[in-house]
């Protein structure tokens, strides 16, 4: 099922989103450029600032973690040096996770991970933050005794509980890894088929590259995430653009 | 972190002008509140406002503890409020702002010292085991009314929550799951809601729910607190207008309006929401829910 987002619904913030897939609702808002504390302030790039904000509660150290992932992975796609000498504020809220978060098994903050990456880079777009290139994550469940699972729900973990291992990929559009946080035991060859059928999921096949001709159409059809990006972007520039159309 | 950035001086003219000739920036009368948005999710619990372009979520959840020494009898509620940069890059985490502080004294004083919520039936096993109620408060959008909104989406949140049941046998309490017993929802004893005033022009015209450009260029305010029966929770004055104390009865007369709107207003969401979720017509048979 295709993840589902609301862009730019917000007034007060410069850019946002409202992502929704498996459960899980995030609203994203980012600021930027705006203008930088002095103590925070980068001669010659943007500072960036992420916060995550759970549903219920306030921050811990669960929070801080995923903040620092987010953190080292946005900042190689945002173009820092074009803006040097601001603060681009990104804006985390959970608003709503599935029931079943907690003894699925994994990691959460694994489980959540993709989603706040997504939502983040939705908001990024919105904000008109200037970009290297957009990003794409899954997680990757590999059950004791069955076979891995791609971006399975609460649920989905629930029933193929046990979990040996969780991974979460993230892959910049040109396909190279950006990001791999992985949970449990495995050995280099799961985690390696583990990597490509991420890199299935999240990029979009180039054509003729295919190494199994089937593969790329059951990608094509499960919802290839980047596909899914670049129409959420279509549909928000014909929006934007739609004076240009009008006659 | 930026500051807020302030009004210019010409949009606080033309504000001040405005009201001089009676007409508000949006065209609204001066006793009007903007349009009022509330949506439920698939959890219990979670109420999400809008008031005019002002966004707000409450979310109830529950925890179980060992209830302070002194209140044996007692569960514990706690309304958290915490300003993200998302409603303004002039909120910084960490650091309450004069308007994070103002809010939650508010809340704490109209929801939680005026016993909205029945604490002592939180109890599970006096001494040992309570239910640790919290209520988490999100601004997701600010353009004013934050006090009123934040009001409205805790006290829906609270009356649509639905805590689990507990089995207690002597000194063993154990809670049991949704899919074992259906939750109970929670012993609400009235429902107070807030109704901001604010002042301009030395106290001579007063505005209900005014939107951030007009707060930011009111002189005082004042914050009445009341449940739809007309019993006063609590009244705030904050800022330099002067009010005439007449004035007060007058402002009960109207909040009580406005505040008995609201809650058939939410009321009727709530019941909408019920029916909703009802769909098979067995929500009264399963109820586990004892009568008063």
């Amino acid at each position: 099922m295709a993840p589902e987002a609301t862009l730019s619904h917000l007034h007060r913030a410069d850019g946002s989103a409202t992502y929704s897939h498996n459960g899980y609702c995030i609203i994203g808002a980012v600021n930027g450029p705006v203008e930088v504390m002095r103590r925070d302030e980068l001669p010659e790039e943007a500072t960036i600032e992420v916060n995550v904000r759970p549903a219920a509660g306030v921050g811990s150290p669960k929070e801080r973690h995923l903040e620092m992932l987010l953190h080292n992975t946005l900042r190689g796609i945002i173009l820092t040096r074009s803006i040097p000498r601001t603060l681009v504020q990104i804006t985390l809220q959970v608003r709503s996770l599935p029931e079943e978060e907690t003894s699925c098994g994994v990691s959460p903050s694994l489980i959540i991970l993709p989603h706040l990456l997504h939502t983040a880079l939705l908001a990024l777009l919105s904000a008109s933050i200037p970009l290297s290139t957009i990003l794409t994550s899954t997680l990757i469940a590999i059950p004791a005794n069955s076979s891995p699972l791609t971006s399975p729900t609460a649920p989905d973990l629930l029933r193929a509980k046990p979990i040996r291992s969780a991974h979460v990929f993230a892959f910049s559009a040109d396909g190279k890894m950006l990001l791999n946080e992985s949970d449990g035991t495995f050995n280099f060859e799961e985690w390696d088929e583990a990597a490509e059928t991420a890199e299935q999921v999240c990029c979009r096949d180039e054509g003729g590259v295919g190494l199994g001709e089937g593969m790329e159409v059951d990608g094509q059809e499960g919802g290839n995430l980047d596909v899914w990006l670049r129409e959420v972007v279509n549909k928000k520039v014909q929006w934007e653009t739609r004076w240009k159309s009008a006659k | 972190m930026p500051r807020e950035a302030e009004i210019s001086v010409n949009e606080r003219e033309f504000i001040q002008k405005a009201l001089q000739e009676n007409i508000r920036r949006d065209g609204r009368d001066f006793d009007a509140f903007r349009p009022l948005e509330l949506t439920f999710g698939d959890e219990y619990g979670v109420a999400d406002v809008q008031l005019g372009k002002t966004r707000v979520i409450a979310r109830i959840s529950v925890d179980v503890v060992a209830p302070p020494p002194e209140r044996k009898f007692d569960g514990v509620f706690q309304i958290i409020t915490e300003f993200s940069p998302m409603a303004s890059p002039a909120f910084e985490v960490g650091r309450p702002t004069d308007a994070e502080v103002i809010l939650s004294r508010v809340l704490e004083k109209a929801i939680r010292r005026s016993n909205a919520l029945d604490t002592e039936s939180l109890c599970i096993i006096a001494g040992l085991k309570c239910f640790a109620l919290r209520a988490d408060v999100h601004i997701v959008d600010h353009d004013g009314g934050l006090i009123d909104a934040s009001c409205i989406a805790v006290m829906a949140a609270l009356q649509h929550f639905r805590r689990p049941d507990v089995l207690v046998e002597g000194e063993k309490a154990t809670v049991l799951s949704v899919r074992e017993r259906d939750p109970i929802p929670l012993s609400i004893l009235h429902q107070p809601l807030s109704v901001t005033f604010s002042y301009y022009e030395e106290g001579n015209i007063w505005l209900v729910d005014a939107d951030l450009a007009e707060e930011q260029v009111r002189q005082g305010e004042v914050i009445v607190t009341m449940n739809r029966h007309g019993e006063i929770c609590q009244i705030n004055k904050y800022g330099g207008a002067p009010v005439d104390p007449l004035d007060f009865l007058n402002l009960n007369n109207i909040a009580l309006q406005k505040v008995k709107d609201m809650s058939k207003f939410i009321q009727q969401k709530l019941e909408e929401d019920a029916k909703r979720r009802d769909a098979g017509g067995l929500m009264a048979e399963l109820s586990a829910e004892n009568a008063r």
